[in-house]
């Protein structure tokens, strides 16, 4: 008891010193904060908001802050309110006290205006630290009116900090005086209040208690929690099943959630479903309810419900994997749930390869892309040409820039027919990829198709050709690259001279030969300087 | 309304072919793809979700067909700008107003042909700064959108939609009820002086601030405050991001109160719905304190935020992006 009333003191020393202090430095501050007349003449900003010149005649801070503070206290209701409004666009510590006196105003209009106002506080870089004024403002969240109770919930993750301070106090250990610390907790009236929240007749109310009363740190009772899976409003269902896992194994919790498997929303059965797969692992019981929703008329539940089976380790039938096809391919797009499963079907190992090989026609780009990308990764079509040439002939750019990344650095051989067919192709980065694919190709092919590939018409197609050429070496390379040092393109130029750089014995003296022909050409500088960085003076 | 719908959409697609003597885009089964400029990518993308969750939520409330995966181009020159009837521009995702003069000529080419452009985010006041999760709803135009248009349409400025245009009701029509925010029916929507301002001011009748130019006598494009921000759903069908409410609220002594206290920041006048100007009360970089509006009355500004504003305002914005985009195709 003696230890707790220490405690007690020492507390409130803790609390009142920095109030006092944070008072002190306002005052200091708002007595030097006189505003006096401003004036901005004519000075126009963007969008036709023109600056305008203040009335001559305004009020100091400490007159204001002094007028409302007694208009706080008035009989009147309106005055009340006004005042309450007006104090919170001064947000520090002493406005913040007078408003939190004003929190039991026997008006609910005035007490909605000071939870808005001190709410402007929070936002407006003046929390509220102090254990008691934070706790005070929690209190609220039994007050007869819903809005201020709701406006209370919402400010719960802005007053924990307050409410969670933990503390320290002296105890006496055979004989000795030592300091031992007290974790944050929230006091037993205002844990009765949060516990009545979580019932509270306003669905907005109970939704934000529910969702941090974590971090309030206590535990409701089981049947709370059950009555809350059985919440008529599908916020407060949504945010239950995020917090499933903590009552995961207390009675009452799985029934009410094998419950839900018949919820008429299908938001709500597709978050059973992603909760029931994150509890699969702990509580094998909870797989059973993935089981049942495996029969869900919609597609998007069932479908999404046996894969997370199947990551659980449970083998998916040839009947599901039919019923995932069906579903994706009338997907609009890979977005929303589609794209959850999609994204899940790695799950499924070589079975999701039937799924993939399904959407390569997809009439979405995005589907079809990641389809491709995903065919190719699990079957190594990589390594087939064929498998993937109808890919880079796709309509949309997504699709191909999609497999074209997954192609490059893996193809290792291409042959003739292939490597003209990408030739052909009417896509610039599809030809362009053909003159890197010269790297893997036989010597013949390369001898007939590079000079296709040099007339392009587009410029990164013959500059990738270039440095093709020059790193495989091909036959007459370096007359190539000289004269292409002599193309109007500097991205030609460009790549004759990287080209030609990376060949000391040959490429260089050429290099060296264009450059005292030409010293005065846009390349000529660059070019000398690399040349000046490999140690040659050109 | 579904036959209305695919009879629009099939003379609208005729007349726009005939025009452009090519054939519209009509990928996935049927659906309408919308384009979305992105001149920096994927890389200066503020609400990725939005524009998506909005196009599978037309899918999912009416009868319309669109497909939920945006086209984007990164310049107005594509060619594909003409193989689709409408454009998105987020022109907070813009990274300046600098077409070139080919630009300009595909858009201006495009709208006359039939082309519909949606610049969300095309009415901003400067003095909300960088936060562009804001919106302030001016109506007029911003000066980056006036002088790019100039360019097009020298002859034709922006001008304000009337809160009676059908663009506010090809859908939907009024405010969000209860129902339709699937609350109980006693539930309260919002605190009272939010609902009052929100139904009387803000939104009335579900209208917005919007200015448009007319292009051959069809409204050719709208410009508006930031809607997308309003779009956004996640998987479970949850509103993403939460949003916040300004509104403006009075007391009895306002009119002298608010006109002597102590202020030490800028004010700056925005163009009201009738003309008029108002005149906001700021400290820059904070968020507008009051109001002197033209009545002479004066006005605090009170931020609401929570899941029941968040809920309403996401409701609000999607609807009205509903009417938008099918008004586009509509007419």
């Amino acid at each position: 008891m003696d230890f707790a009333k220490k405690r007690g003191l020492a507390m409130m020393g803790v609390r009142i010193l920095p109030l006092v202090f944070a008072l002190g430095i306002s005052k200091l501050v708002y007595s030097q904060d006189v505003i006096s007349p401003v004036s901005t003449e004519g000075n126009q900003t963007e969008n036709n908001q023109t600056e305008l010149t203040l009335p001559a005649m305004r009020s100091t801070i400490d007159n204001t802050l002094n007028q409302a503070s007694q208009k706080l206290k008035s009989s009147k209701v309106e005055e009340r309110v006004g005042a309450a409004k007006l104090l919170g666009k001064y947000a520090n510590a002493q406005v913040s006290l007078l408003l939190i006196g004003a929190l039991d105003d026997s008006s609910e209009l005035v007490r909605r205006a000071v939870m808005v106002s001190l709410v402007e506080h929070f936002n407006n870089g003046s929390p509220i630290y102090e254990q008691a004024l934070v706790e005070k403002i929690f209190s609220k969240i039994g007050d007869p009116d819903v809005e201020v109770r709701r406006e209370t919930s919402a400010l719960i993750p802005r007053l924990i900090p307050g409410l969670m301070r933990s503390g320290m106090e002296r105890i006496q250990v055979n004989g000795r005086s030592i300091l031992r610390s007290i974790p944050g907790k929230l006091r037993q009236d205002l844990q009765d209040l949060a516990n009545q929240a979580l019932i509270d007749p306003d669905s907005i109310v109970r939704q934000n208690v529910l969702k941090h009363h974590f971090s309030l740190r206590f535990q409701m009772e089981s049947q709370t929690f059950a009555r809350l899976l059985g919440d008529k409003d599908v916020s407060v269902l949504l945010v239950a099943l995020d917090q499933a896992r903590m009552y995961a194994a207390q009675s009452g919790t799985y029934d009410q959630m094998e419950a839900l498997t018949k919820h008429s929303d299908v938001g709500v059965r597709a978050k059973l479903a992603r909760t029931v797969q994150s509890l699969g692992r702990s509580f094998p019981q909870y797989r059973k309810i993935l089981r049942i929703l495996t029969n869900d008329p919609v597609d998007e539940v069932a479908t999404l419900s046996a894969v997370d089976l199947a990551r659980l380790g449970e083998r998916v039938s040839n009947e599901m994997i039919d019923r995932i096809i069906a579903y994706l391919s009338k997907a609009k797009g890979l977005f929303g749930k589609a794209e959850s499963l999609f994204y899940s079907l790695s799950a499924l190992g070589s079975d999701a390869k039937r799924i993939y090989k399904a959407l390569l026609e997809h009439p979405s780009a995005s589907m079809r892309a990641q389809a491709w990308v995903r065919h190719l990764s699990l079957s190594e079509g990589w390594k087939n040409a064929s498998s993937w040439r109808d890919a880079l002939q796709d309509r949309d750019l997504k699709v191909r820039k999609g497999v074209l990344s997954l192609l490059r650095g893996r193809v290792e051989q291409i042959n003739r027919n292939d490597l003209s067919y990408l030739i052909k192709s009417r896509h610039v980065e599809v030809r362009s990829f053909a003159s890197e694919l010269l790297l893997v190709a036989e010597k013949e092919v390369v001898k007939e198709c590079f000079f296709d590939l040099l007339i392009d018409e587009d410029s990164l197609v013959r500059s990738t050709t270039l440095r093709a050429l020059a790193k495989i070496q091909a036959d007459g390379w370096v007359d190539l690259h000289a004269r292409s040092l002599k193309d109007k393109d500097y991205a030609i130029q460009r790549a004759a001279m990287d080209g030609l750089l990376g060949d000391h014995q040959v490429g260089v003296p050429a290099l060296l030969k264009y450059l005292r022909q030409y010293p005065a050409e846009r390349i000529s500088t660059l070019a000398r300087r690399e040349l000046q960085q490999m140690g040659i003076n050109p | 309304m579904r036959s209305c719908l695919l009879f629009c959409f099939s003379v609208w697609i005729a007349v726009f072919s005939h025009g452009q003597d090519s054939s519209v885009q009509i990928d996935n089964a049927g659906a309408v793809r919308i384009m979305q400029l992105r001149r920096d990518g994927p890389t200066r993308v503020r609400y990725p979700d939005a524009l998506p969750s909005l196009l599978e939520l037309m899918n999912e409330r009416s009868l319309a067909n669109f497909d939920p995966d945006p086209l984007f181009i990164e310049s107005l020159a594509d060619e594909r700008l003409f193989e689709h009837p409408v454009l998105y521009v987020n022109c907070d995702e813009l990274p300046n107003f600098d077409f070139s003069s080919e630009e300009n000529e595909a858009l201006r080419r495009y709208m006359k042909l039939g082309g519909f452009v949606y610049l969300d985010a095309g009415i901003k006041a400067s003095f909300l700064g960088t936060d562009l999760g804001h919106s302030y709803a001016a109506w007029e135009e911003r000066a980056e959108v006036r002088q790019w248009f100039e360019q097009l349409f020298p002859d034709q400025p922006f001008s304000p939609l009337p809160r009676n245009h059908e663009i506010f009701r090809t859908f939907y029509k009024g405010l969000p009820d209860n129902e339709y925010l699937r609350l109980e029916e006693d539930q309260k929507r919002l605190p009272d002086t939010v609902l009052t301002f929100v139904e009387q001011e803000k939104w009335p009748q579900g209208t917005y601030s919007m200015v448009g130019i007319k292009v051959n006598d069809r409204l050719a494009c709208v410009a508006s405050p930031i809607c997308a921000m309003g779009w956004g759903r996640d998987e479970f069908g949850a509103w993403i991001p939460p949003i916040s409410f300004r509104v403006r609220e009075s007391a009895e002594d306002f009119d002298e109160t608010l006109q002597v206290a102590s202020f030490a920041g800028q004010t700056y006048e925005v163009t009201r719905e009738d003309g008029l100007k108002d005149e906001i009360y700021l400290v820059p970089g904070n968020r507008p304190l009051w109001v002197k509006e033209p009545t002479g009355r004066w006005r605090i500004f009170k931020y609401y935020s929570g899941e029941e504003i968040s809920n309403y305002a996401h409701s609000f914005y999607a609807r009205l992006g509903m009417n938008v985009f099918l008004y586009a195709l509509l007419n």
